[in-house]
């Protein structure tokens, strides 16, 4: 993520999963698994173990080795290691209970929305109804439309149908909203939540912080082809987030070494914005005061929880410093001055 | 059953996948048609003038059939497969039951189907508008094996093709370089004792060359079972290859 660059905003909270009452097997398994292009390490050492049942969301920068994750995972791509897909070799694992969606899936463009799930339906024994498929991402209107015809989102959510649709037990998801606007979005979401419900192990890539929070029961952060932190969205944010921020736009120029001795905190500044951590959100009045006390003209402020964007730029070691209101993620407040 | 339900699946979606694109439709049908119109009935055949048609009308029947045969299956196979590369398709089929035989199969009954079409509009035209002679009678149907074989052949040589070029302009450029060749040089358009001596022994690796031999030979009535079964074996060879180099990954 670069600087400037946009997050979004509060994820929705994510629903209770009813536990299953039965003993939590491994659906995947990873252990030391080494991926290499030439000169170039895609995974270095990588250890994983997912129970039947979770979603896992697997984040990290461009080039990280998310992808070649899955496609080990998936038994697409050679590795060093082992990998085991429900107990066996991914060679070995029967194909009906994996389902995929591949990073830039484009699939034939002059087919129909229907014509395209049906394709895949018929690669199975047994499949899922075309017409549930197709309600279930949100395409019944539009199911008789060619691909190519389909909006992006439409696209994206044509393709997701594709990997559900022989009701797989394990599902990768390789960035599967992305191009999605925000209620394409937040009903794949409501579906991945419902297959998660049902029992499926969903493994899930994606560079939107809030969807991951919203949508994983757990998080794996891969940096350089390193697995450098897994847990809950809670631990992480806990163990990684750092502190609350109070983010100020001051119409006045402002001085900030004179503000951080009256605040008794650390200010940064960047664009005319201030940005003070570890306030708490009973005390943001009282630090607007002391601002304004300060000769601040303050025009509006945001205060913000840390959240797995946080703990993203902290262990990616990615720099960011929010340059608009919308910039910053998690519980915001703003007030206009 | 689900063997046949996977390969019928890939079949009807790769055969709407091509009917709906009209401008390939077209041309997979004008471009053969055009080669007739030109060396057919504006060159014509001088079969006492020697040059290029030197030989008799029905002597170039296996050549025009070879067009359709030879040079559209190769890009077609080789250019889906570039497609469905950049498109991460594989990847996706690979975790699924198709197998990439079947997958190679599929597509070659969708060519089998189009270049049928195509080859009887050719046959007929050849008779209609360069005045070649056939034999009509049971050796005639020998034809139907020998373009279904052909097409598999040059399919999973397309396939070959589509696994060794890193992208749908490379798959075209070496689909023509590799079909133009073959066609002229396979006892089509050439006859053998106008090439050197020293090149002659040279077209019997080519697998055109058995094409030629049953086409020509079946339409003389004769009996075309020799030439077929070297085309055949071949193509199960070809076929082979060709679908173990369908990519199954990245």
């Amino acid at each position: 993520m670069t600087q400037g660059e946009r997050h979004e905003r509060e994820p929705l909270p994510r629903p209770p999963r009813e536990p299953s009452g039965m003993a939590e097997a491994e659906a995947l398994v990873a252990e030391d698994v080494r991926r290499q292009y030439g000169d170039v390490v895609a995974l270095d050492g990588v250890s994983l173990s997912i129970p039947e049942g979770e979603v896992f969301g697997l984040v990290g920068p461009n080039g990280a080795g998310k992808t070649t994750l899955v496609r080990a995972l998936t038994g697409t791509t050679r590795c060093e290691g082992t990998v085991r897909v429900l107990g066996v070799q991914p060679a070995d694992v029967d194909d009906a209970r994996v389902g995929l969606l591949p990073q830039s899936f484009h699939p034939a463009d002059r087919l129909t929305a229907r014509e395209l799930v049906t394709y895949y339906a018929g690669l199975y024994d047994e499949s899922r109804s075309v017409t549930g498929v197709l309600d279930d991402v949100g395409l019944s209107e539009d199911a008789d439309t060619w691909y190519e015809n389909l909006s992006g989102g439409q696209q994206r959510r044509a393709c997701v149908g594709t990997a559900l649709v022989n009701d797989p037990d394990v599902l990768f998801l390789d960035e599967p909203t992305t191009g999605i606007d925000p209620a394409g979005r937040r009903s794949l979401w409501r579906l991945i939540d419902d297959l998660a419900a049902g029992g499926t192990t969903v493994l899930l890539t994606s560079h939107s912080m809030s969807e991951v929070e919203r949508l994983a029961d757990r998080v794996g952060l891969l940096r350089d082809g390193r697995l450098v932190a897994v847990g809950s969205p809670e631990s992480l944010i806990a163990d990684h987030g750092g502190d609350s921020r109070l983010v100020v736009d001051a119409a006045s120029p402002a001085d900030r070494e004179a503000l951080a001795a009256a605040l008794d905190a650390e200010v940064t500044e960047h664009d005319g914005r201030l940005a003070v951590r570890d306030v708490a959100l009973a005390d943001v009045g009282d630090v607007v005061s002391r601002l304004e006390a300060a000769g601040v003209d303050v025009e509006s402020f945001e205060w913000s929880e840390p959240d797995l964007s946080d703990v993203y730029l902290r262990l990616t070691g990615e720099s960011f410093v929010p340059t608009d209101v919308d910039a910053h993620p998690g519980v915001e407040r703003e007030v206009e001055g | 059953m689900s063997r046949g339900r996977r390969i019928g699946a890939t079949f009807r979606a790769a055969l709407r996948a091509f009917v709906r694109r009209k401008t390939a439709v077209f041309f997979t049908f004008f471009f053969p048609v055009l080669l007739i119109l030109i060396f057919g009935a504006l060159v014509g055949t001088r079969p006492t003038g020697g040059g290029l048609f030197a030989r008799e009308p029905a002597f170039y029947i296996p050549g025009y059939l070879a067009v359709v045969v030879v040079f559209t299956p190769l890009s077609r196979v080789g250019s889906t497969i570039a497609r469905h590369r950049d498109g991460n398709r594989f990847e996706k089929l690979a975790t699924t039951p198709l197998r990439r035989w079947e997958w190679l199969l599929a597509h070659t009954l969708v060519n089998v189907a189009i270049i049928g079409l195509a080859g009887l509009l050719l046959f007929v035209l050849v008779i209609a508008v360069t005045g070649a002679t056939v034999v009509v009678g049971p050796a005639l149907l020998a034809l139907v094996p020998l373009v279904v074989v052909g097409v598999a052949l040059f399919c999973g040589l397309g396939a070959i093709l589509g696994r060794l070029a890193d992208s749908q302009d490379g798959v075209i450029a070496a689909s023509n370089s590799v079909a133009l060749p073959v066609w002229v040089l396979s006892e089509t358009f050439v006859p053998p004792s106008m090439l050197p001596a020293w090149f002659r022994p040279v077209t019997a690796f080519s697998p055109l060359t058995y094409f030629s031999r049953g086409v020509r030979t079946a339409a003389a009535g004769g009996d075309p079972t020799a030439p077929l079964l070297v085309l055949a074996a071949l193509a199960a060879a070809f076929f082979a290859v060709g679908a173990a180099a369908v990519p199954r990954t990245e």
